[in-house]
């Protein structure tokens, strides 16, 4: 009797441990559509009092470690916003006496990021604020150094934002001056294993220094014109010789980003002047 | 003396089982999302979800590990979705075969369970990668960095929680 009591037992496990792992390769093979739909409405639904209280606790440990650097920053803010003052008002005048219209502004939203204790957390992250405050899908995700991804979807209190080591990562890029333009993907570097970018599509004619400032050409209508990406680091060789590749040291990790700001502005009709471009002229 | 009436049966003593069972858990929880996003951030951070389903995969049946396991790999990919269904399945593998390797060690040392919880992060961590995709050459990166580093620190929260709740999680543990 004990013995068919075991065996039932191993039968009811091996039968639950195929429905379940059944169950997961289903959600392995679904598709990213489905998927993301499922996540968003569990995250707004079940798990919501989770990163609420996730959420509650990435601000009180900004309050508690990060209020000297903050109120340092501000002051540092405060003092360069007053000396651009009298440059802003002058640009205004220029533009006016020249016709041209007021500068776009890009309005944006200041955002939490929760991490996880996951091997995965760096290729997307769960933002603590979503479409209550503005934030939709595909909306640019960058920290004050640089690009960090775009919002993959947006719940009504959280967004998860996929960022450029994400392996489906793609953005249009040029370099500071504008003459060089690329697409930007991720590459896994072959060292020790840490992720970076790689500039790609570069003509052969065209060559670039290391230290070349990349940024995001505002071509694709995801990433408004001119945000920082990174530095190229080295050269990497085109298996085919059709192009020239380079590796781009990213200026942003993801993984230790703890607030982002999201663009929340309609993008492909901005375009900022790239930083190169006046030193050029 | 075992055999004194103490006004609770079988069934009572189960549901206070359950109820100090599920008090532990509310606890690693709590700890999870609050304590620890509020005290520090970075990689290599002790996971206390994975602690969770590991402890309770060493008091339970294997197949019940593994619903235990898909539940909780559900709730790490829905708030980390880098690839969803990856989590679920590392965590339906790791529940089943923590529940299931009872027969092979006996889970009453506390090496044993240290050297467990290690071994749980460890392979859930490579597990998850493998299933996201990722390249061999950041697979040896986490393979040989972060996964022990994230399961030491786990291994040692977890070892903490053991001997706290001991009597709670019904783990008898050798002196």
């Amino acid at each position: 009797m004990r013995d068919r009591g075991g065996h039932g037992a191993a039968r009811r496990d091996a039968f639950l441990l195929a429905i379940c792992a059944g169950l997961a390769l289903i959600a392995l093979a679904m598709p990213r559509v489905w998927s993301a739909s499922l996540v968003a409405s569990v995250r707004r639904s079940v798990l919501r009092p989770l990163v609420a209280i996730q959420g509650r606790a990435e601000q009180d440990r900004t309050a508690r470690f990060s209020l000297a650097a903050i109120q340092f920053s501000r002051d540092s803010l405060a003092q360069i916003v007053l000396a651009g003052d009298a440059v802003r008002q002058e640009n205004e005048n220029l533009r006016e006496l020249v016709g041209l219209r007021a500068r776009v502004t890009r309005p944006y939203v200041a955002a939490e990021v929760l991490h996880r204790p996951t091997p995965t957390d760096a290729r997307m992250l769960l933002l603590g604020d979503g479409q209550a405050r503005g934030i939709e899908a595909f909306d640019p995700v960058v920290t004050a150094e640089g690009l960090v991804g775009y919002v993959w979807n947006a719940g009504p209190h959280s967004a998860a934002a996929l960022t450029w080591q994400h392996p489906e990562f793609r953005a249009s890029a040029v370099t500071g001056d504008g003459r060089v333009l690329g697409m930007i993907s991720p590459l896994t570097s072959g060292e020790n294993g840490q992720v970076v970018l790689q500039l790609r599509g570069v003509a052969l004619r065209d060559s670039l220094a290391l230290g070349t400032l990349v940024y995001t050409a505002g071509l694709g209508g995801v990433y408004p014109r001119g945000i920082p990406i990174g530095s190229v680091e080295s050269m990497e060789l085109d298996v085919l010789g059709f192009e020239r590749v380079y590796r781009v040291l990213p200026l942003v990790n993801p993984g230790m980003v703890t607030h982002v700001i999201v663009i929340t502005t309609p993008r492909d009709s901005v375009f900022l002047p790239l930083p190169g471009a006046s030193a050029r002229r | 003396m075992s055999h004194v009436w103490t006004g609770e049966g079988p069934r009572g003593r189960r549901r206070s089982d359950r109820l100090q069972v599920g008090l532990v858990i509310l606890i690693l929880l709590a700890i999870e999302f609050y304590l620890r996003p509020s005290l520090i951030e970075g990689p290599g951070m002790p996971d206390f979800l994975l602690l969770t389903l590991v402890l309770l995969a060493i008091r339970t049946g294997p197949g019940k590990a593994a619903v235990i396991g898909l539940v909780l790999g559900l709730v790490m990919d829905v708030l980390t979705p880098a690839r969803f269904g990856a989590n679920m399945l590392a965590h339906v593998l790791v529940g089943w075969s923590a529940a299931a390797g009872r027969a092979v060690f006996f889970p009453d040392n506390l090496l044993v369970n240290a050297g467990l919880f290690f071994l749980a992060t460890w392979v859930r961590n490579l597990l998850v990668l493998v299933l996201a995709g990722t390249s061999w050459a950041a697979l040896g990166a986490e393979a040989l960095m972060w996964a022990p580093l994230q399961g030491l620190t786990t291994a040692m929260v977890g070892v903490v929680i053991v001997l706290l709740f001991r009597d709670w999680l019904a783990i008898r543990i050798e002196r």
